[in-house]
């Protein structure tokens, strides 16, 4: 059993453990606000992710490693496809987490990489993130071909789909 | 009725409280400031993340050009930092510190957000609530990529040649006058000599093949010297000079690689039975573009102009 000798000691120890409990509070208070920052911070960052994939769309179907020529938007070449497919060149250089282009003119129920035989997909870059959320748009898929002499865009429907970033859990 | 029963009992009590109570209170300020300035950091590496992508619609795309701007309700200022190319592509940086009233004027810059895939020409250092944005494609000959000239200076440019002129009157952009502003404040940009210019744009495409003069040429300012080709000019005039160069060695590295592809395409064009006859002048166009830097823009342009003329006759154009 403790024995105050004095009511001045008791008075410190009281004053002791008040002003304990209020840097407790404040502490308390600190970290709640700093946890709501963060959800904050995390939330912003996560529609910006999805905002910047979203304009990211038509330029990357307007990049000239991609598009078929400098005046035909949402139109990508056949050949680029095949010669970026897999290209380590660019990796640092998409502003999102993956690139394919699905070939959609036939139905198809399993996928087939190209340049396989009867392959329905390219996939141009992919940064290996699990946690992404995919935006796609339709576009054209054309190559040059000849026929008889003649020079045509042998053209058929392709869906882009760029992968957006997301916070790992 | 309080009684105190000794000197030394109220002292110790209310030096205590006293002590303990100002450690909290300073704890209290320190913890308020800090978390004030990481919140600053956030907002304004936010803002040069959303900078980023407000961007990307100013981009011209399949235009010739577009114009915009961007306002922020305070001052900012805009750090804008390239990295030449090291076996990548290069880029750009954005940082941005906002002005505040409480603390410093301007926190240290944000996180920085890279872009890669952009080619933005200002000064190192931009200061202004309202940033005006012009955007135009950058050919040699293909289209390489847009450039972006971020700018909250004002600037005259006299003596103007038409094309560049009705340009600039179709797409009205604000900061760029053209008539009656040589006395103002701001940045006079003299095409050809003049008196009292801040920087003087000489062309030098004066062969039978070039549209005009200034398809390539030179920007004076500063006492150096700033070559460009085609849209260029507009990076030579908003840019430092520094910042100029390494943009024009991220798109020469790109200018090569995006060669590089079509030189592939040709082969497989080919084996469709679509010949071209380009594949030779892209293997020399390429090994020209390696390591090419400012001072090669006028060689590159003329060369890239005789294939484009040799790609139009072709019975498969290769772009």
């Amino acid at each position: 059993m403790v024995i105050f000798k004095n009511r001045g000691q008791m008075k410190i120890q009281q004053m002791a453990f008040m002003l304990v409990g209020v840097f407790f509070f404040f502490m308390l208070v600190g970290l709640f606000l700093i946890r709501v920052q963060l959800g904050t911070i995390t939330e912003t960052v996560e529609r910006l992710e999805q905002e910047s994939a979203i304009e990211s769309l038509e330029v990357i179907a307007s990049m000239p490693e991609l598009n078929c020529d400098s005046v035909t938007s949402l139109c990508l070449d056949r050949d680029k496809l095949g010669i970026l497919s897999g290209d380590t060149i660019y990796s640092d250089f998409w502003p999102v987490a993956s690139i394919k282009v699905y070939l959609v003119s036939s139905e198809f129920e399993t996928e087939i990489l190209c340049p396989e035989v009867n392959c329905n997909y390219y996939e141009i870059f992919d940064n290996g993130q699990t946690n992404k959320k995919e935006v796609s748009t339709f576009v054209s898929v054309c190559e040059t071909a000849t026929e008889s002499g003649y020079v045509y865009d042998n053209c058929e429907v392709g869906k882009l789909v760029v992968g957006v970033n997301m916070q790992e859990e | 009725m309080k009684v105190i029963y000794s000197r030394g009992q109220f002292n110790f009590t209310w030096l205590f409280a006293i002590i303990v109570g100002s450690m909290i209170f300073f704890l209290a300020i320190f913890a308020a400031l800090q978390f004030g300035n990481s919140q600053r950091t956030a907002v304004d590496s936010s803002v040069a993340k959303e900078l980023n992508i407000l961007t990307n619609p100013l981009q011209v795309g399949f235009g010739e050009a577009s114009y915009g701007s961007i306002i922020f309700n305070k001052e900012t200022k805009i750090f804008n930092t390239c990295f030449e190319p090291a076996q990548d592509f290069g880029r750009n940086e954005l940082s941005v510190a906002t002005r505040s009233n409480i603390g410093e004027e301007f926190n240290t810059p944000g996180i920085s957000t890279k872009t890669p895939n952009k080619y933005i020409f200002s000064e190192e250092r931009v200061i202004g609530e309202t940033y005006y944005i012009l955007s135009k494609p950058f050919f040699l000959p293909y289209k390489i990529s847009d450039l972006l000239f971020m700018s909250s200076k004002n600037y005259c440019f006299r003596d103007t040649p038409d094309e560049i002129k009705d340009e600039l009157e179709r797409l009205n952009v604000p900061n760029i006058f053209l008539e009656g502003c040589s006395t103002d404040d701001s940045v006079q940009v003299c095409f050809g000599e003049g008196a009292n210019c801040d920087m003087k744009v000489f062309g030098t495409c004066s062969d039978s093949t070039c549209d005009d003069l200034f398809e390539t040429g030179k920007v004076l300012k500063d006492g150096e010297s700033l070559d460009y080709s085609g849209n260029l000019l507009y990076g030579a005039i908003f840019s430092d000079k520094d910042l100029y160069e390494c943009e024009v060695k991220r798109l020469l590295y790109r200018s090569q690689k995006v060669t590089e592809i079509f030189i592939k395409k040709i082969d497989l064009m080919g084996s469709r039975g679509c010949n071209s006859n380009l594949k030779s002048y892209l293997l020399i166009f390429a090994n020209n573009l390696e390591g090419a830097s400012m001072e090669d823009l006028a060689a590159l342009y003329s060369f890239g102009r005789d294939i484009d003329t040799i790609n139009d006759k072709e019975h498969c154009s290769v772009w």
